[in-house]
């Protein structure tokens, strides 16, 4: 099923093969006519949903908390998109995609779409497969997408940065680790949640984190830290109530439908880049004159093969 | 734009597999010991959880866009069960995912279940390479399918 008139047909109707298979090809075929085909046609479809990022250390809780909030937000009347990126073993090629398992049965009950992603096997880049699966969701007509990340690594860091409200998860016990993170995430965070309040120290936890936060609230959003239990429930209905006002929040604040546009030029050129600068690259690469001293240096040879990629890229790749 | 014509569909991604106990059965063991057997040969592995039922099997199949679907049970329900996975398949015209089954199943039902596009079928004692084997063979079989080639 490679037709792509079909496709972005299905998409449009909500089919969840048709979905699925165009994530499939934004998956392995980042630069390809086809993948350009489907995002122009389902275009004037995107740009209304509220995307959300969820992340925090691995363990936390954010797929048992997706999985429940998920169901109260179908339950409101909304369409719910997942995806989850799964980190993959460092020590194989293969990867267990675990966090479905945590959010299965509120994603059968309810007839949910979710995708896992894996950190590899997509070729364009994690984050642009990311956003490109966003975009079909939403022509698809989900108006509420969640994404979950481990939030390392850049590429996690530029996944969130697409989202509209980014919830960072953390829990009691972390202690040096909340330092840790606060450098890289706590500043873009919209919301912060401890999960596991039925474990010692939730409230210190939740006081130090506030007092972290007083000295920088920007821009008039004031950070809400909610306490919850991913596993009753509790708490879940405070950080719904707050992801609402932060939507509303930014309906207010910010031009979403110029921001949307913004992030989807860069990302897209971004893919189309890194695909050319790629072939050229690799090609100057295998013609690398690789007798030590035959052509001067290391960085003498490196030079050379910089030049090379630059002039076949303006060859015409 | 750029030319795309090197791509294909599927080319690089690992080989996605969903691993499913369809049925009423409590024998997990097999399941983990087959989730990291996979892991460890590069692919990208689902698993379903303990009950699915048949529908929650070939949605979760769909959404992933697997290339593999593998059954196990332990409890001889396999005959009915694994045949109601095929059965939904068959039923929603979805031709370019495998079925691959395994687990205690007597080697009277195995040519049954093959006739239902369920193959492998492998019990206890195995060895594991000869499973991983078999999946990746279905799993050629499905992206052929899947790129429309048969
Ligand atoms: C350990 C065990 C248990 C443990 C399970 C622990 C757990 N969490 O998994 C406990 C004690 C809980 C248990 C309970 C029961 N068990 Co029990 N159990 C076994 C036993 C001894 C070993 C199973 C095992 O873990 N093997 C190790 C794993 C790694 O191997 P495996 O599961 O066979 O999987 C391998 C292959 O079969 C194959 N494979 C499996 N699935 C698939 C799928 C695909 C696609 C492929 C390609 C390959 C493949 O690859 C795997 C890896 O090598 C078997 C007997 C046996 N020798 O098989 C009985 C057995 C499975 N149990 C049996 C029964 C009846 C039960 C009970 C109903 C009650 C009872 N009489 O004890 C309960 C039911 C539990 C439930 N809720 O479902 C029967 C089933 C008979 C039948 N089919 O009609 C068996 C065969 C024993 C017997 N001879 O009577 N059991
Ligand atoms: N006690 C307690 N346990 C919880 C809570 N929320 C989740 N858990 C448990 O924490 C473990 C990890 O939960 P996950 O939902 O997989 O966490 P995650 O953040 O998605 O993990 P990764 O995806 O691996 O990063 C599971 O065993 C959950 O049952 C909670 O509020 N309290
Ligand atoms: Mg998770």
């Amino acid at each position: 099923m490679l037709d792509t008139g079909e496709i972005v047909s299905g998409i449009l109707r909500g089919d969840p093969r048709s979905i699925s298979r165009a994530v499939s090809i934004m998956e392995t075929m980042p630069g390809s006519a086809e993948r350009r085909k489907i995002l122009e046609a389902i275009y004037p479809n995107t740009g209304n949903g509220q995307i959300i990022g969820i992340t925090g250390p691995p363990g936390i809780g954010k797929s048992t908390m997706i999985g429940k909030l998920s169901l109260s937000i179908a339950q409101k009347g909304h369409k719910i998109g997942v995806v989850a990126v799964d980190a993959s073993s460092p020590f194989s090629n293969g990867s267990i995609l675990g966090n479905r398992l945590r959010m299965q049965d509120s994603l059968t009950s309810r007839n949910i779409f979710m995708r896992s992603l894996s950190t590899r096997g997509q070729r364009g880049g994690l984050s642009s497969t990311v956003w490109d699966t966003v975009t079909i969701m939403e022509a698809s007509g989900m108006d509420k997408i969640i994404v979950e990340t481990v939030g390392s690594g850049q590429a996690d860091l530029d996944i969130l940065g697409l989202a509209d409200t980014i919830v960072l998860v953390l829990a009691p016990g972390l202690g040096d680790e909340i330092q840790a993170i606060k450098a890289g995430i706590m500043e873009i965070a919209s919301i912060i949640v401890v999960n596991k309040i039925d474990r010692e120290g939730a409230y210190m936890a939740m006081k130090d984190i506030q007092d972290m936060l007083a000295i920088n609230s920007a821009d008039g959003w004031v950070i809400p830290v909610i306490g919850t239990n991913a596993l009753t429930g509790d708490g879940l209905e405070d950080l719904m109530g707050c992801m609402e006002k932060h939507w509303i929040y930014l309906h207010e604040h910010v031009n979403i439908r110029e921001s949307r546009f913004k992030n989807t030029v860069a990302m897209d050129a971004k893919i189309q880049l890194d695909q050319i600068v790629q072939r050229s690259f690799q090609r100057a690469l295998q013609g690398m004159e690789t007798i030590p001293g035959k052509n001067g240096s290391p960085y003498d040879e490196s030079n050379s093969i910089v030049k090379k990629t630059i002039e076949s890229i303006l060859k015409g790749g | 734009m750029v030319a795309g014509k090197s791509q294909s569909l599927f080319k690089d991604r690992p080989i996605k597999v969903l691993l499913a106990k369809p049925g009423i059965d409590g024998h997990d063991r097999g399941m983990f010991v087959l989730a990291k057997s996979f892991r460890d040969a590069g692919m990208d592995v689902l698993y379903a959880g303990l009950l699915p039922t048949p529908e929650e099997v070939v949605d979760t199949a769909v959404n992933e866009d697997v290339d593999v679907i593998a059954l196990s049970l332990m409890n001889g329900a396999h005959l009915t069960v694994f045949k109601k996975v095929a059965d939904l398949m068959k039923k929603r015209g979805i031709t370019d995912i495998a079925i691959v089954g395994g687990g205690t199943i007597p080697d009277q039902d195995r040519p049954k279940l093959a006739r239902m596009g369920i193959t492998g079928n492998y019990g206890p004692g195995t060895p594991i390479s000869t499973i991983v084997e078999h999946v990746k063979r279905r799993a050629e079989e499905a992206r052929k399918r899947k790129l429309g080639l048969n």
